[in-house]
């Protein structure tokens, strides 16, 4: 299994956790990471601004992947979602094909559609296999309920990711499953994190932020869980503001799922970046191994 | 004694060049943060900063700067090892000349008494390795063409200036011993050449043998907590330490789009040109104000031009207060209604809390004021006809953004839709519900179809597309609407 690495803006800059836990625990498991300093931003922002900026962004960085002859693991879901929707726009419009490659051959780069874009959690479910994760997990959680949430660009729309079922998606599931800990059913769960509309609509973007959050917490979880830089800043760093701001009456922490994985399989919170999440993490290894 | 009164006119442009630029740093600003801040104050708080430096914990971080990042490089050497061949051989070189020759008098003769030789290998040894150097500068920007690396007139007089010192001080050095006359008149070259690099110095790029130092050295021992005058002067000090280098926009994220947008100033290293005029002077044109303002908003703040940057500026934080001091300037940005705000709603709570409404406003304003038209809750008659062909033929170039017309009305997407259900007065807090808007581009009713409070909502969830039974991409509509509403403003 090998794959060049795809990590986006927002990780080195403000969500390092996800990268570390991620490069952790995929080095357990077996799956081989290649870096690319040539990747870029992968257009997301201005998918809803400028569409020829957003393509020709999302292509280079495929045509890079497919120069290196790799598929691509993509840490962030708005990363994948937007790499995912841009290889199926040129695939089916043959005038923008044009004018993709044209740009394109001005740095000598090519794209044939070759690299598959893969989600991290998909490389884990697919190409690791549920069987597999089982048998790296010595101690796993107990009596850790947990919330998933999918986040969007990952799940819909449904023809282009083709990431799970977009109405009763499992694939997060299971794998939060595979650590032990029991993934909870919360209405809210395929609903967005708030996350697009922050630095828009604040207001608006934290009145969903606050649904969500408190969906889980009536749901009985102790966690909520997230694959993506938006929804972990969100849930993490956005829910500390609003906590001042609004006065939340509890707290629901985020984790990253690569840092709950990683901790079943008995790596160190500290080699897991935990100490970065901003809300506190220290009470989760309670939670381990209680027999 | 012409050249001794040459010496000093030199010297004196050196000196009020420096003084020049010094008091930018305290009378210039940037940011809103430090508006009611005299210089004099600013000033103050530099002095009362640097007082606090004077304890172990912090000598021994300048001490570690100072040794491997100001006179080791090594930050550069990681990077890219022919640019800090290149740069070693110039800056090493120069220095070795610099005390040992160009100040002998002062430095070195007190120092060993009997130091004269009548042919000094070491001097040519050392003005060769600068020519090496200034050779690897010129191979860089014309042969290997390193990406995004410009040249300016100014890098060329700088290269020019510095070459003619160091070769005729080589054939000064050779001819010495053969030829007084010859020797003589290459003295004349030398030292009009190196005068004339003094005097130009604190005008040119090669003020920042000064000024990257102290970049590097202030970066090391503040943080974004810092005294917010002092990290003032600091950010217009650093406006000098850039020389144009060009490592930040090799690296930046959104570099592709400085291409596609025809927008240089998407570019950091463009940014620090068009702000080191800026700051100086603040009056622009309105063409010029709206290229800054989107090149310093499409920016992802992925933090890669501030970890490159040989001169340790802190670019991150210089972008936050550029940006906010330029997006208050009235002009409507389109960009900010993008995820490219994600960064600033994240840190809302460091801007005065009107001061970020106001330019959100102006946007959102400017977009839906077309909106006027929208009937009200009398349901009075709205004009069907002409028909508005155009918003069709535009709606078809994105991804099947044409399906509009399989629509029929169900509402699923307006029930599913999370903004929706945010409001219980919906239809008045959005204007129109998903369904309405694209009802409004069947019919062709594009102020209707584009204006509208929920269009500028849109969270992008695709929950409304996923749960269409028609198939209408009505996410990939609303974007599409989005991008013809901001070609037209």
């Amino acid at each position: 299994m090998k794959y060049t690495l795809f990590v986006g803006c927002n990780i080195p800059a403000r969500v390092q956790q996800y990268e570390i836990a991620a490069r952790r625990v995929s080095d357990e498991l077996g799956i081989v990471l290649v870096d690319n300093p040539e990747f870029k931003c992968c257009g997301y922002p201005l998918q809803n601004n400028d569409n020829k900026s957003y393509l020709l962004m999302a292509a280079r960085n495929l045509a890079l992947a497919e120069q290196q002859g790799l598929d691509m693991m993509v840490l962030c879901k708005c990363c994948f979602g937007s790499l995912k929707k841009a290889a199926h726009q040129i695939a089916q419009d043959e005038a923008l094909q044009g004018e993709v490659y044209t740009f394109l051959a001005k740095e000598g780069l090519r794209y044939s559609g070759k690299t598959e874009i893969k989600h991290f959690l998909s490389v884990l479910y697919h190409d690791v296999g549920v069987a597999a994760l089982k048998e790296k997990i010595p101690l796993p959680f107990t009596e850790l309920n947990i919330a998933t949430h999918y986040g969007c660009h990952a799940l819909r729309p449904s023809d282009v990711t083709e990431f799970d079922n977009p109405v009763k998606p499992r694939l997060f599931d299971e794998l939060v499953k595979v650590t032990g800990a029991k993934s909870v059913d919360w209405p809210l769960q395929l609903e967005c994190c708030g996350a697009p509309l922050m630095g828009v609509n604040d207001a608006l973007s934290m009145d969903l932020t606050e649904k969500k959050l408190t969906d889980c917490n009536d749901a009985g979880a102790d966690y909520v869980c997230v694959a993506c830089p938006y929804c972990q800043m969100q849930f993490d760093n956005v829910q500390h503001m609003m906590s001042a701001e609004r006065q939340l009456a509890f707290s629901m922490p985020s984790i990253v799922f690569p840092q709950l994985l990683g901790l079943a399989m008995g790596i160190p919170g500290k080699s897991l970046g935990l100490e970065l999440n901003v809300l506190d993490m220290s009470t989760i290894g309670n939670y381990l191994g209680k027999i | 004694m012409f050249y001794t009164f040459m010496l000093y006119i030199a010297l004196a442009l050196f000196v009020s060049g420096l003084v020049y630029n010094i008091s930018n740093w305290f009378r210039c600003t940037i940011g809103t943060a430090t508006d009611d801040m005299t210089p004099w104050g600013r000033v103050k708080a530099a002095l009362s900063g640097m007082r606090g430096l004077f304890n172990k914990e912090k000598m021994t971080i300048l001490g570690e700067v100072f040794g491997q990042n100001v006179l080791l490089q090594k930050h550069i050497l990681k990077q890219d090892r022919l640019r800090w061949v290149m740069h070693m051989s110039i800056f090493a070189s120069f220095m070795f000349l610099l005390i040992f020759h160009a100040f002998d008098k002062i430095i070195v003769t007190p120092v060993f008494n009997r130091y004269y030789l009548a042919l000094n290998p070491w001097l040519i040894l050392f003005g060769l390795t600068i020519l090496a150097g200034l050779g690897i500068s010129l191979y860089r920007r014309y042969f290997l063409k390193v990406s995004r690396l410009k040249t300016s007139g100014m890098d060329l007089s700088v290269i020019t200036i510095l070459f003619v010192i160091i070769a005729s001080g080589i054939i000064m050095e050779l001819t010495k011993l053969s030829s007084y006359n010859y020797y003589q008149k290459i003295w004349y070259v030398h030292i009009t050449a190196s005068l004339l690099g003094l005097a130009y110095l604190p005008f040119s790029k090669m003020f920042h043998v000064f000024t990257t130092p102290l970049s590097l050295l202030a970066n090391a021992v503040m943080d974004e907590n810092s005294d917010p005058a002092n990290i003032t002067t600091r950010q217009i000090m650093e406006l000098d330490a850039c020389i144009q280098c060009s490592s930040c926009s090799k690296s930046c994220s959104v570099a592709v789009a400085c291409d596609s947008k025809k927008n240089n100033t998407i570019l950091p290293s463009e940014r620090m040109t068009f702000l080191k005029n800026y700051i100086v002077n603040k009056k622009i044109g309105a063409k010029r104000l709206a290229a800054i303002q989107q090149g310093i908003y499409l920016c992802t703040n992925c933090d890669r031009c501030t970890v490159v940057c040989p001169a340790g500026i802190n670019l991150r934080e210089l972008w936050f207060s550029a940006r906010e001091e330029l997006v208050q300037r009235g002009n409507a940005v389109d960009l900010m209604l993008t995820p490219f705000s994600y960064f600033r709603g994240l840190n809302h709570q460091k801007i005065d809390g009107k001061q970020y409404e106001i330019p959100l406003d102006n946007i959102k304003n400017l977009l839906t004021q077309g909106h006027a038209a929208a009937p009200d809750a009398d349901g009075a008659a709205i004009a069907l006809t002409p028909e508005n062909k155009a918003l069709h033929r535009s709606m078809g170039l994105s991804d099947r953004s044409e399906s509009f017309a399989y629509c029929f009305s169900c509402e699923n997407c307006s029930t599913v839709c999370p903004v929706v259900m945010n409001y219980a007065d919906s239809q008045q807090s959005l204007d129109m519900l998903p369904h309405q808007i694209i009802r409004s581009v069947a019919l062709g009713l594009k102020e209707l179809a584009t204006g509208s409070t929920m269009l500028w909502n849109c969270l992008t969830c695709y929950q409304c597309q996923e749960h269409c039974p028609q198939g209408v991409k009505v996410t990939d509509i609303f974007n599409k609407l989005k991008i013809v509403s901001v070609e037209d403003k």
